[in-house]
């Protein structure tokens, strides 16, 4: 185990994103401020409640999801991208570290991003919506579930990636649609049933249940869904991240 | 040879249907500066990626004292440093931290004198701090084999260490190159340049289209291949040859401006430069020239281009 190499590796990645905090912790803490002012404050004082919890607080947990989502992927996602494109890979590449040690380092500094912006939107949002935590050991070990897979997808999609459109193809034409039609910012129990439909096939809709639940103590479905969903996520994302690691496709000649 | 530090037997690679190593042999021994000399595409930077980690063999062995680089790959790697032919930096991180991250990827703790020892040497003591995006082009070659040097490997990879440097930071590189083998660092480096193999190696391996065309010492080389070329230019141009001059081997060149001769290695000029005096010819300016690296190629290739493949 090269365990000094390991904490060099997260170190790095971990300065890495802390070297740019306007885009890296600022801008997600902005973008998803104004989804909860426009939504949970604009909107929420139409729709009051939603089965008896305040809009703003009923959305705030699918807002950190969301936060928590980008971001693990981001980091990892950008950061590999961009050591490809600078030729600093090589670094990495001929040192003695595992390929487990590798992805373990980039995955736990995406995972810390993840956590830290969540962490910030969790404050702000609960600053007017409350503090209180129904199951917060639970809640966050979906939010390390949940960060890591995406994390991992990140490093998937970076491996594969040609381009800076490619590293974005995931995020914007997959996990935002998926959020917004997973049930952040409505209840799937009082959608129109076609949007019904679509939000219960939606694998996003039950990790956002399930943070609802452990935040909330209530959500539609059962948290037992979203818990499975996030480690079949995780599980497979990291273990196809470790194969083609492994493999050295696009990596190693 | 003693016990090679670096070993490879029958290693080939192949991307589809293109080979860019076939069955290479190879002995590198321990300090010696092996250059590895051949055209673009020729598998010069393939063959060191294998023995570095960063590329996989297709087929063969590639060892690093005595260990092979796959199944010991945590061991050849500490004993190995790369430095790559393409600058890269990290642009959100100082020289410094550059520096310390890439020791502790290697599992070494990099220690304030050792820090200093390359930076001084190097010549990046006063950009320690800056960050590398700041940093001249050469200043970013420079820290390239200073990340290379830092966990002390036995066997360090050069390649094309001078590729596009000016003429001082060559001379500087080529210093320190020497300085590091005379700690017993041996050295592996391949270039395109004659002057620098001759300037520096022990030994040359020529390689072009994926295999080794021959490997010996450089001196041999020189001798077998390494001839000069004798060029009188004239005040007034010639329309022939005097006989002497012609059975000296000599040519008319420019439309008769200038005359040509070739020496084999330790052959003289004398024989022409008198037949030159003697006819009386008005000399403007007389200058040799060494077998240039196309030359030695056109040699060794058997009148093969050696230019240019992807």
């Amino acid at each position: 185990m090269n365990g000094l190499g390991f904490r060099t590796l997260f170190s790095k990645e971990f300065r890495r994103f802390l070297r740019v905090p306007g885009q890296t912790l600022l801008s997600p803490l902005v973008t998803t401020s104004l989804y909860f002012l426009v939504f949970g404050w604009s909107l929420g004082s139409r729709i009051q409640e939603v089965d008896g919890v305040p809009y703003a607080r009923f959305i705030l947990p699918g807002l950190v999801m969301l936060g928590v989502v980008t971001n693990a992927y981001l980091n990892s996602a950008s950061s590999l991208f961009v050591m490809k494109l600078q030729g600093t890979v090589i670094d990495v590449l001929v040192s003695p570290l595992s390929y487990a040690e590798i992805l373990g380092a980039f995955v736990a500094a995406a995972v810390a991003r993840g956590l830290i912006v969540g962490g910030i939107m969790w404050i702000v949002g609960a600053a007017f919506t409350g503090f209180g935590v129904a199951h917060p050991a639970l809640a966050l070990l979906l939010i390390l579930l949940v960060a890591a897979g995406f994390a991992a997808l990140g490093f998937l999609t970076a491996t594969w990636a040609a381009s800076f459109e490619q590293v974005n193809v995931l995020p914007t034409f997959v996990v935002t649609p998926l959020t917004f039609l997973g049930g952040v910012f409505y209840s799937a129990s009082m959608a129109p049933p076609a949007l019904r439909w679509l939000t219960q096939a939606n694998p996003i809709y039950y990790l956002v249940e399930a943070l609802r639940w452990s935040v909330l103590g209530r959500a539609d479905a059962s948290p037992l869904i979203g818990f499975a969903v996030a480690l079949a996520l995780a599980g497979s994302a990291l273990l196809a991240a470790y194969a083609v690691l492994r493999s050295g496709w696009r990596l190693r000649g | 040879m003693s016990e090679p530090v670096v070993r490879l037997r029958g290693v080939s690679k192949r991307y589809g249907d293109f080979t860019a190593l076939d069955a290479v042999d190879l002995d590198v021994a321990p300090g010696e500066i092996l250059a590895l000399l051949g055209p673009n595409g020729a598998g010069k930077t393939t063959l060191i990626s294998i023995v570095a980690g960063l590329v996989r063999a297709s087929a063969g062995e590639a060892s690093v004292l005595g260990r092979d680089v796959v199944r010991d790959y945590r061991f050849t790697r500490r004993a190995v440093g790369l430095v790559p032919q393409e600058i890269n930096f990290d642009p959100f991180f100082s020289v410094e931290e550059t520096l310390r991250f890439q020791a502790g990827y290697f599992g070494v703790r990099l220690s304030e004198d050792r820090l200093e020892e390359i930076l001084l040497a190097l010549d990046l003591a006063g950009k320690r701090h800056a960050n590398t995006r700041s940093l001249s082009g050469g200043m970013k070659r420079r820290l390239l084999i200073g990340k290379a040097l830092v966990h002390e490997p036995r066997v360090l990879f050069l390649d094309e260490p001078t590729a596009g440097v000016d003429v001082r930071l060559r001379q500087q590189l080529w210093a320190y190159v020497r300085l590091l083998r005379s700690r017993g660092t041996t050295i592996v480096l391949t270039t395109h340049y004659l002057e620098e193999a001759e300037e520096l190696a022990d030994r040359v391996a020529v390689i072009d289209r994926g295999r080794v065309l021959l490997v010996e010492g450089k001196d041999r080389l020189l001798e077998r291949q390494g001839g000069k070329t004798l060029r009188i230019t004239l005040a007034a141009p010639l329309a022939a040859l005097p006989a002497g001059l012609h059975a000296l081997g000599a040519r008319l060149a420019e439309g008769g401006r200038a005359i040509e001769v070739d020496a084999r290695p330790g052959g003289s000029f004398g024989p022409a430069l008198a037949a030159v005096a003697e006819a009386g010819f008005p000399v403007g300016d007389v200058e040799t020239r060494r077998a240039s690296l196309e030359d030695i190629f056109v040699s060794i290739l058997g009148g093969g281009t050696g230019g240019d493949r992807a």
